[in-house]
């Protein structure tokens, strides 16, 4: 499944890259005119003067064999250029997830279980911070906890892992924060919907004591969904990275893809979405996996409703 | 993604990029005003004041990241940055433009014969003394085809490039270049060392190697992503300059807003600037100081089709009489630009100052006055007429100006139509003639390699010029322009080529918008760098330290 999954997307990726409007060695000379003498060499180096499937298959065979390229734009293995910025990506998405799981789900089943004010609130915050896209939250934490109060720093990776989690912080919460408010309300739904069900009514009013009725009854059933739209939301995290690396100025994997697709450089936008379809088919495959330990009536392979 | 700053290069033979993006404010802090009132960049500071403290760091903002270090591949703000700051060139252009002695002086025994001698104890970065044979092989790189550097056509003129004893260096040319000097005074003259690149290979300038050059700065890593940094040079050959910060780091931040917030967080000490939307907050912000630059480069109006209305040049006329300029420097560059006289930037009269200032003073300033453009229309009877400027609304400041160009036609009746293209498809009016068949004309920001207004100037009105889209030619500029490159007295040079400016600023072969100044944004605490735009081909930093008051 992962193999076909790379195999149909690095096709499509590195077409629509071929189709695309612009000419990587304008892009690397910055439209300087060239000698045709250095054109010529230039093609010749990136086998960029070879037919499209020629182009491809040249790629994939050198993939195949573990070597991704070289980028046009910086001359250095493509492989090389990934690692060093692999784990800011990792560490963002991972810290993200984090917040959204626990600041989610428990904010979810906490205003599941209980009416009032607490519920109340959290249902108006869910429902603003599910609509600010992760570059504004990116302006408003820079300026409120950058620049105001100066309690973490604007824009850079730190050196050291306690100098990296301050440095991610700001990131990972304004790449959290619509999703955390999305997973904190269908967290709450289903939490709400399983305390209506028959069997809950009829646990609670043999006495059953409340903690086992809610971890084994409630929080059981209401998982599967939250399970859904965890895996949903952190596997876009992945794609969203981008726009929150570029806001904090991240040396990660979603900014350079989006500096080498505008420079044309094939090789690097191809690396770099292996790797993104990869973490993306992997996130898919624990959730399935997930399924399949909370409901043994799924078995892996088939899918949850 | 908001505020991101797009630059895009473009067509240059001898000179000349290409920066799509414009800018800023200004903050008068004249510590080294230009003499006189009747200079054509009063006001303007070349330098902010040397730096007294050591500095443990600095980081330095470019609007993306550094691509290569190789000299033969520095195209754009990034690269040129950083080379200049770690690297020298044969001969040194000053912040005030002037070419004086860089790692070699030179003298001119004929108009075709230039000598270099290499100044005694020049030594890179590993103490290896500069040879005769470096300089030969540094400057061959630029033409060599298996390399496809960006600048092989600024040696058209050059016969042969010789070591004619161990310190010295005979380049002979083929008619006498006086723009040659200027070039090896920027990129282009970079001196590294032969055995070093020999050894590295393919990967010199890359991430994966390492580069050797003279400068005050020396490489200590290159690491994409997290920027190129460089260490004080303890052994720099010239012992009068003492660099003061331990480690320079120049780092790639795209966004506008993330800039911002570095400078006024002290994340970022450091950058040269254009095209900051948030430039008034830097300025009111106490951890920041802001100095306004002479800048050499021009915003412009590319005309690139001679067959349409614009082809009468009354038309081009009225249109220039009808843009709103003083309304781009506000609004756009939030007042860090010059009202225009000529097509170049007053901040490129690098030679012949004197003569060059007189005569552009001499030249009227381009107001806005509709009443004589409408009569132009009129006489031209091309009133209700078409034209087509290419532009890019993503491009917030190119858009801002065909904004005003509208405007302008509207004002007097010419329709003028916007075609807007992506911003990363903006690059191709420069450089594919397909894109260009569709419009008039479209906005650049272009500068050239050094401090001379032929330097842009011969890009776009020379028969063979690499900017020259709608093959203009008129004789009496291009023979000034000739005769300017073969003389060798500076201020005879200065004439001609004031004489061909001064034509060029009536028959508009490019209309010149406003010429922006080069802003120098630094934290508080540091001081010392070059504020001109001489930045981007000589070193910036060596009086770059603390200001000793924290």
């Amino acid at each position: 499944m992962l193999l076909a999954s790379l195999l149909v997307a690095s096709f499509v990726i590195f077409a629509a890259m071929y189709l695309a409007p612009g000419n990587p060695i304008a892009a690397l000379s910055g439209g300087r005119s060239l000698p045709p003498s250095s054109i010529k060499v230039l093609e010749e180096r990136y086998h960029l003067n070879e037919p499209f499937l020629v182009q491809y298959w040249y790629w994939l065979k050198n993939a195949l064999h573990g070597n991704l390229g070289i980028s046009i734009t910086l001359r250095e293995n493509v492989s090389t250029l990934i690692a060093s910025r692999i784990w800011t990506t990792a560490g963002l998405v991972l810290y993200a997830s984090v917040i959204i799981l626990v600041v989610g789900i428990g904010l979810g089943v906490l205003s599941g279980l209980r009416h009032g004010a607490l519920d109340t609130s959290t249902l108006v915050v869910t429902a603003v911070s599910a609509a600010i896209p992760a570059f504004v939250a990116a302006i408003v934490l820079i300026l409120l906890f950058a620049v105001k109060l100066g309690w973490f720093p604007a824009l850079g990776n730190g050196t050291s892992f306690l100098s990296n989690l301050q440095h991610l912080t700001l990131p990972a919460f304004a790449l959290a924060v619509s999703s955390l408010a999305i997973v904190a309300r269908v967290t709450r739904a289903s939490v709400r919907e399983e305390s209506n069900r028959e069997h809950v009514q009829t646990a609670v009013s043999r006495g059953i004591p409340t903690r086992q009725v809610i971890w084994r009854h409630i929080l059981r059933n209401a998982a599967i969904p939250v399970t859904t739209i965890s895996g949903i939301t952190i596997a876009s995290l992945i794609a969203v990275a981008a726009v929150v690396e570029v806001a904090f100025s991240l040396n990660g994997l979603g900014a350079f893809l989006v500096g080498s697709a505008q420079s044309k450089d094939l090789a690097v936008v191809q690396g770099i979405s292996l790797v993104l379809v990869t973490a993306f088919v992997v996130v898919n495959v624990l959730v399935d996996i997930l399924y399949a330990v909370l409901d043994p009536r799924v078995s892996l392979g088939s899918r949850a409703a | 993604m908001t505020g991101k700053r797009g630059l895009l290069g473009a067509a240059a033979g001898a000179a000349a990029l290409v920066l799509v993006a414009a800018a800023c404010g200004r903050s008068a802090t004249p510590t080294t005003p230009s003499p006189g009132a009747s200079s054509a960049t009063a006001g303007l500071v070349t330098t902010s004041p040397p730096g007294t403290a050591p500095v443990d760091s600095v980081v330095w903002a470019v609007y993306r990241d550094v691509n290569s270090l190789d000299p033969i591949y520095a195209f754009d703000y990034p690269e040129n940055t950083a080379d200049s700051l770690m690297c020298e060139s044969l001969l040194r252009q000053a912040p005030n433009g002037s070419i004086g002695p860089g790692v070699a002086t030179l003298s001119t025994p004929s108009p075709t014969t230039l000598v270099f001698t290499i100044k005694p104890g020049v030594t890179f970065w590993n103490g290896d003394a500069v040879t005769a044979d470096d300089v030969v092989y540094s400057l061959d790189r630029n033409t060599d085809p298996k390399l496809a550097g960006f600048y092989p056509a600024v040696f058209n003129r050059v016969s042969s490039i010789q070591a004619t004893s161990s310190n010295q260096v005979t380049i002979t040319l083929k008619q006498p270049d006086y723009w040659l000097p200027g070039e090896l005074a920027s990129i282009p003259g970079m001196v590294l060392e032969k055995s070093f690149v020999e050894q590295q290979g393919k990967n010199y300038g890359t991430p994966a190697g390492k580069i050797m050059c003279t400068g005050p700065y020396m490489f200590q890593s290159f690491k994409p992503g997290v920027g190129v940094t460089a260490i004080a040079n303890p052994h720099y050959w010239n012992s009068a300059v003492k660099p003061l910060v331990k480690s320079i780091l120049i780092k790639g931040i795209s966004d506008v807003n993330t800039f911002t917030s570095g400078m006024l967080t002290g994340a970022v000490q450091g950058a040269y600037e254009f095209g900051i939307p948030t430039l008034d907050q830097l300025k009111s912000s106490p951890n920041v100081k802001v100095y306004d630059g002479p800048g050499w480069s021009t915003d412009a109006f590319i005309i690139d089709n001679l067959k349409g209305p614009l082809g009468d040049v009354r038309v081009r006329q009225a249109l220039s009489l009808a843009l709103d300029r003083q309304g781009i420097i506000d609004s756009v560059y939030k007042g860090a630009a010059l009202m225009p006289r000529w097509q170049s930037n007053p901040g490129t009269f690098g030679y012949g100052t004197s003569v060059f200032d007189a005569a552009y003073n001499s030249s009227p300033v381009m107001t806005q006055n509709i009443t004589k453009a409408k009569q132009l229309m009129q006489e031209a009877g091309a009133a209700g007429k078409t034209i087509t400027i290419g532009m890019s609304s993503q491009l917030a400041n190119i858009a801002a100006v065909a904004g005003a160009y509208q405007a302008a036609g509207q004002a007097i009746g010419l329709n003028v139509k916007l075609k807007s293209v992506s911003a990363q498809n903006y690059i191709n009016f420069f450089i594919d003639p397909k894109a260009r068949a569709g419009v008039d004309g479209f906005m650049t920001v272009n500068y050239g390699d050094y401090a001379d207004p032929a330097a842009l100037l011969s890009t776009f009105v020379l028969p063979p010029g690499s900017q020259n889209y709608d093959h203009y030619n008129n004789p009496k500029i291009t023979s000034d322009l000739d005769e300017a490159r073969g003389t060798a007295d500076p201020n005879k040079r200065a004439a001609l080529v004031s004489d061909a400016e001064k034509i060029a600023a009536t028959d508009l072969p490019w209309i010149p918008n406003v010429q922006p100044t080069n802003l120098l944004v630094l934290n508080k605490n540091v001081t010392g760098a070059v504020a001109s735009f001489a930045y981007m081909f000589a070193p910036w930093a060596d009086n770059l330290g603390g200001t000793g008051s924290s």
